[in-house]
């Protein structure tokens, strides 16, 4: 087992993936905050199990069927949060995103970042530790 | 298609977009500042007229994100403002004068919004900066 494949690790590095991602939708609706018709978006929590593989509504999931008789769905639903009960109205342009609640987001997923980050590096020296390297 | 490891340059890369349009739209509100109380050249002539700037989102390929652009700069149809000055060189044959539809008050909120966005976009950039530094933190720990 290589040491990429501890489960600590990868679920660390599963929320670290989702920061990053989550930063770029941020940016998006921060950037378009002018533009007439624009609605915010912002992506699901990732649920993670014991073993830190992904089990929540994150990464393409599958359509459920509701009758035998249905074809196999092949799209996938969307991973995006599209935020219906929150924030203001929209303005008469039709554009939805709020500056202050987009900023309080941006910074609350740099803060969640930095400790999957802090989590991360304190688990690459517990190893080190182990294998008496520190 | 960006891969993987170049996402927080993607953030960065919208962020700039918001940027750039923000600044060009700060352009034409000091265009229509400058221009509040400019006349027309000929006599009985048209001023200058308020211009007004617009945003679009587009798909860019490269970065496979919606970008903002600042889309045409429209002109504003409202009237112009009219003074009697029969005194004034380019006065009409009733002494009246037509000014710039351009009312300073719009155009300072307008500014202001724009000011306030464009913070907006340079707080991303911060906070993916600090995030890039937080990767970066990991390989020297």
């Amino acid at each position: 087992m290589s040491i990429n494949d501890l489960p600590v690790l990868s679920a660390l590095r599963t929320k670290m993936q989702w920061h990053q991602e989550r930063q770029r939708v941020l940016s998006e609706n921060v950037s378009n905050s002018d533009t007439p018709k624009f609605r915010p978006r912002d992506l699901v929590e990732p649920k993670l199990d014991r073993s830190g593989a992904v089990t929540g509504s994150m990464g393409p999931l599958a359509l459920t069927r509701t009758s035998g008789s249905h074809m196999t769905p092949s799209g996938a639903a969307s991973g995006f949060d599209q935020n219906k009960n929150a924030g203001f109205e929209p303005r008469p342009a039709g554009n939805a995103v709020n500056l202050e609640e987009e900023m309080m987001k941006a910074a609350s997923n740099q803060m969640d970042y930095a400790a999957a980050t802090s989590l991360y590096s304190k688990s690459l020296h517990l190893l080190k530790t182990a294998i008496g390297k520190a | 298609m960006a891969n993987d490891s170049s996402d927080f340059a993607r953030s960065m890369a919208i962020a700039t977009s918001g940027l750039r349009a923000q600044a060009g739209r700060m352009r034409v509100i000091s265009e229509n500042i400058a221009n509040a109380d400019s006349t027309a050249q000929t006599i009985g002539g048209d001023p200058y007229r308020r211009k007004v700037p617009t945003f679009s989102s587009a798909l860019d390929r490269t970065l496979d994100a919606q970008v903002v652009t600042l889309g045409r700069i429209k002109p504003d149809q409202s009237n112009f403002r009219v003074k009697y000055e029969p005194n004034n060189p380019v006065a009409d044959a009733a002494g009246n004068v037509k000014y710039p539809n351009v009312n300073s008050v719009v155009e300072m909120t307008d500014m202001r919004d724009a000011q306030r966005s464009y913070e907006a976009n340079l707080n991303i950039i911060s906070a993916t900066r600090r995030m890039i530094q937080r990767t970066l933190d990991i390989l020297k720990s």
